[in-house]
């Protein structure tokens, strides 16, 4: 895989991945679920689905750059993703509906 | 923010411990650290570089403190018999090794 | 010093965080752009915009124009204070030669210093600088500004106040503060992980202002401890000299245990000698990196203690597959072309000092990283922004009652600083297409206009500011936000299009010929049009709705 697809790919997971940590907590779960509780088995998955979503993006880096550059273009990214997450639960958080889709909607 | 039980003195007190203060203290650990290290036989630049980056840190962590310690009395005491001796403690190994 | 210690960090963090913000704000967005610089570079000097080059042949392309070289009008000034008498009109004595490209230049950069008779301190050197088309040696006009890299980049360091280093000394101060704002504000702000994702723009502004604030602090907050610290250390050598003052007993006995170590010799033989081929030289270092894995182009070249039977070269590598800013120097023999030394590997201090430097200088070569650096500069931007914002809402009703102009000195200061910063911005590149392509007789070099149309600008901007604020004093908008944006987002637009007029190069040409550079510039001017645009809209429509109800006022770090 090329590198800049590859980079490509690893942003796209770390999105995902915040996006999964961010719906693990109650105020976000409800901005994309409506007023419903999400049960605690769900929360557990959904940060370490988050976990290894941001460990996945980080082995890709490395399989892109050397060490030093590939940390620091993954710290980078999950800044970005942060930011993204955020806007997308503040203007469209029905977006992030997708990264759910297995569990029952209320 | 509870401002009214804070003093101008106060304020100007702990704001020159954190700047003058801290720089004062923060020279006197470098150029003590350095020193020390290239006596111990390290590299000069290597000694340069290292105190300097562990100066940077002690001098954040002195700032915070002349604002959070309870008594400033005893900060400026610390910075002010801190920087001298490890200055002078700097230039006694100066002229030992040169 | 408060009732308890979050109490007092968040004094810290308001107070300090203020006073220093204004100058920080202006080192994180200079130092935003400074990520492209050499890109300004091109944009701003049309006759640089052409693919980078290795560096080219020394002995055939760069020794004449060396040989050639004479320090500018500048530089003798810089250098007449240091001198007891006049200073020579045609200097001789040559102590060292240096040559520097990266793989973002196009153009290489040539440097010769030559002694200074008579000078009070016989060490004192004055340089003389050329910038030359790789392809044939043609010198760049000497009075072309490098508005990226010899003014942005310097400004965001320095402020480009340089009488007794005071701008430097700011910035440092500022980056200081930077720490300790960051450290102070994790201190207050409880719900750190909680609200990492928060953001509520439909609330008060206090409430959204403070939540972008966090936001743009939290998410970023390695990429601007970092950049603060490594910022300090870069400099140490300005904000501690302890090796040139208290210690330099220790320095100078170091430099000459060095130059016998290494084999470099300190000082000049006093012989004359001839150079052997420096090509051949370039030949056998670019051997050596290969042959350890570390293949690369000339990054840096040196020739000290020239056509001196002591002379040497260095050769350094262009560090651009790594963070660290590691050289490889390779040192030859000047006469004969053997090598007198290859650099060691570094030690670990030595490591960790060139990869803290490398990660801020930014050598490497790695469009994404660049860009997400840019990123984070311009999260600083606005975390920095948010904060001024939060503090003149949260104080602009309590100052209108008590009659005081605090909240209106803060909010006219921020829009000076910010929109003001990027109108100065746009102004100097405006003013940069717009004058002549030599200033009439008498005039100002066309670089000196160029920074001084900066500065004009500014001051321009600060002053509308001032006047268009006085409605805070009352605890309303001011107007000077929404004007400010909409002059931003002309200008934004006006410069793209004067590039076009004046050089040819609009956007379907640049795009289509790949030329990122100048296409890298104009989108991004564009697109800062679009923003500025939509936040005009925006306060127009705040404006009109005019809902001035006692929001309460909110304590920073709580819910």
């Amino acid at each position: 895989m090329p590198d800049a697809l590859m980079l490509l790919v690893a942003l796209v997971v770390t999105v995902l991945g915040m996006g999964w940590l961010a719906l693990s907590m109650e105020s976000h779960w409800e901005q994309v679920r409506g007023r419903t509780t999400c049960p605690p088995a769900t929360v557990k998955s959904l940060r370490v689905l988050g976990a290894v979503a941001l460990l996945t993006s980080l082995v890709l880096c490395l399989m892109v750059d050397s060490a030093s550059m590939a940390s620091l273009v993954w710290v980078m990214s999950v800044a970005g993703a942060a930011v993204v997450v955020a806007f997308t639960l503040t203007w469209r958080a029905s977006a992030l509906a997708p990264l759910v889709f297995w569990t029952k909607t209320q | 923010m509870a401002t009214a039980s804070i003093s101008r003195l106060n304020i100007v007190s702990r704001t020159l411990a954190a700047v003058l203060g801290g720089y004062a203290f923060t020279w006197g650990l470098i150029a003590f650290g350095m020193a020390a290290m290239v006596a111990a036989d390290m590299e000069f630049h290597d000694a340069e570089h290292l105190t300097a980056l562990i100066g940077f840190l002690v001098f954040l962590t002195i700032f915070l403190t002349a604002f959070g310690a309870r008594n400033i009395t005893r900060v400026w005491a610390v910075l002010l018999v801190g920087a001298s001796v490890m200055a002078g403690a700097a230039t006694l190994i100066k002229n030992l090794i040169t | 010093m408060l009732q308890n210690f979050r109490q007092s960090m968040a004094w810290v963090h308001t107070w300090f965080g203020l006073a220093l913000g204004f100058v920080l704000i202006v080192v994180f967005f200079f130092g935003s752009l400074s990520v492209f610089d050499r890109e300004i570079d091109r944009w701003a000097i049309p006759a640089s915009r052409f693919e980078p080059q290795p560096m080219p042949s020394f002995d055939k392309l760069m020794r004449p124009i060396f040989e050639d070289m004479q320090p500018l009008p500048q530089a003798r000034a810089f250098t007449e204070p240091l001198v007891n008498g006049p200073l020579p009109e045609h200097f001789d004595k040559v102590r060292s030669w240096g040559a520097y490209t990266t793989h973002r230049d196009p153009v290489l950069t040539m440097f010769a210093g030559y002694e200074v008779p008579n000078a009070k301190d016989p060490e004192t050197t004055i340089f003389a600088q050329r910038t030359v088309d790789p392809r044939n040696g043609a010198a760049l006009p000497d009075d072309r500004l490098k508005v990226g890299s010899s003014f942005f980049y310097p400004l965001h360091y320095s402020l480009t106040f340089y009488w007794k280093d005071v701008g430097y000394w700011i910035v440092g101060f500022a980056a200081l503060m930077m720490l300790v704002a960051l450290v102070t504000g994790v201190v207050m702000h409880r719900k750190i992980f909680r609200e990492l994702f928060t953001f509520r723009p439909k609330k008060t502004t206090q409430r959204s202002m403070l939540d972008l604030h966090n936001l743009t602090g939290v998410v970023a907050l390695p990429f601007h401890f970092f950049f603060a610290f490594t910022g300090l250390v870069i400099f140490a050598g300005i904000y501690f000299p302890i090796g040139h003052t208290q210690l330099k007993a220790l320095h100078d006995q170091h430099e000459i245990h060095e130059a016998a170590e290494t084999g470099l010799p300190h000082d000049p033989a006093g012989v004359p000698a001839k150079m052997a081929s420096v090509d051949a030289m370039v030949v056998e270092a670019q051997r050596r990196w290969a042959a350890k894995g570390m293949a690369g182009e000339v990054g840096f070249l040196q020739v000290q203690h020239v056509n001196d039977a002591n002379g040497y070269v260095s050769i350094y590598r262009a560090g651009t597959d790594r963070i660290a800013l590691t050289g490889e120097g390779i040192h030859f023999k000047a006469s004969t072309g053997a090598v007198l030394r290859e650099d060691p590997p570094p030690t670990a201090v030595g490591r960790i000092n060139e990869f803290l430097t490398g990660l801020h200088l930014q050598h490497f070569r790695h469009w994404l990283l660049r860009w997400m650096y840019v990123m984070g500069g311009l999260l600083g931007c606005a975390c920095i922004a948010t904060g001024f914002l939060f503090f003149v809402e949260k104080r602009k009703r309590q100052h209108a009652k008590q009659n005081s102009s605090g909240a209106r000195i803060v909010d006219a200061l921020g829009v000076t600083t910010l929109t003001g910063m990027l109108i100065a911005a746009l102004g100097m590149l405006i003013a940069n297409r717009l004058l002549p392509e030599v200033m009439p007789e008498g005039w100002p070099l066309r670089g000196d206009m160029e920074r001084y149309c900066f500065w004009a600008t500014w001051v321009a901007a600060m002053a509308h500011a001032f006047w268009r604020t006085a409605p805070v004093a009352e605890g309303q908008l001011a107007p000077a936000w929404r004007e400010q944006c909409l002059a931003v987002a002309v200008l934004a637009v006006v410069a793209p299009v004067l590039n076009w007029i004046t050089t040819g190069d609009h956007l379907l040409r640049t795009i289509g010929n790949g030329y990122w550079p100048v296409a890298g510039a104009d989108l991004f001017m564009l697109t800062g049009a679009v923003l500025a645009l939509l936040a005009a809209r925006k306060l127009q429509r705040r404006a009109e709705s005019k809902v001035t109800v006692n929001t309460p006022v909110m304590e920073a770090g709580h819910a």
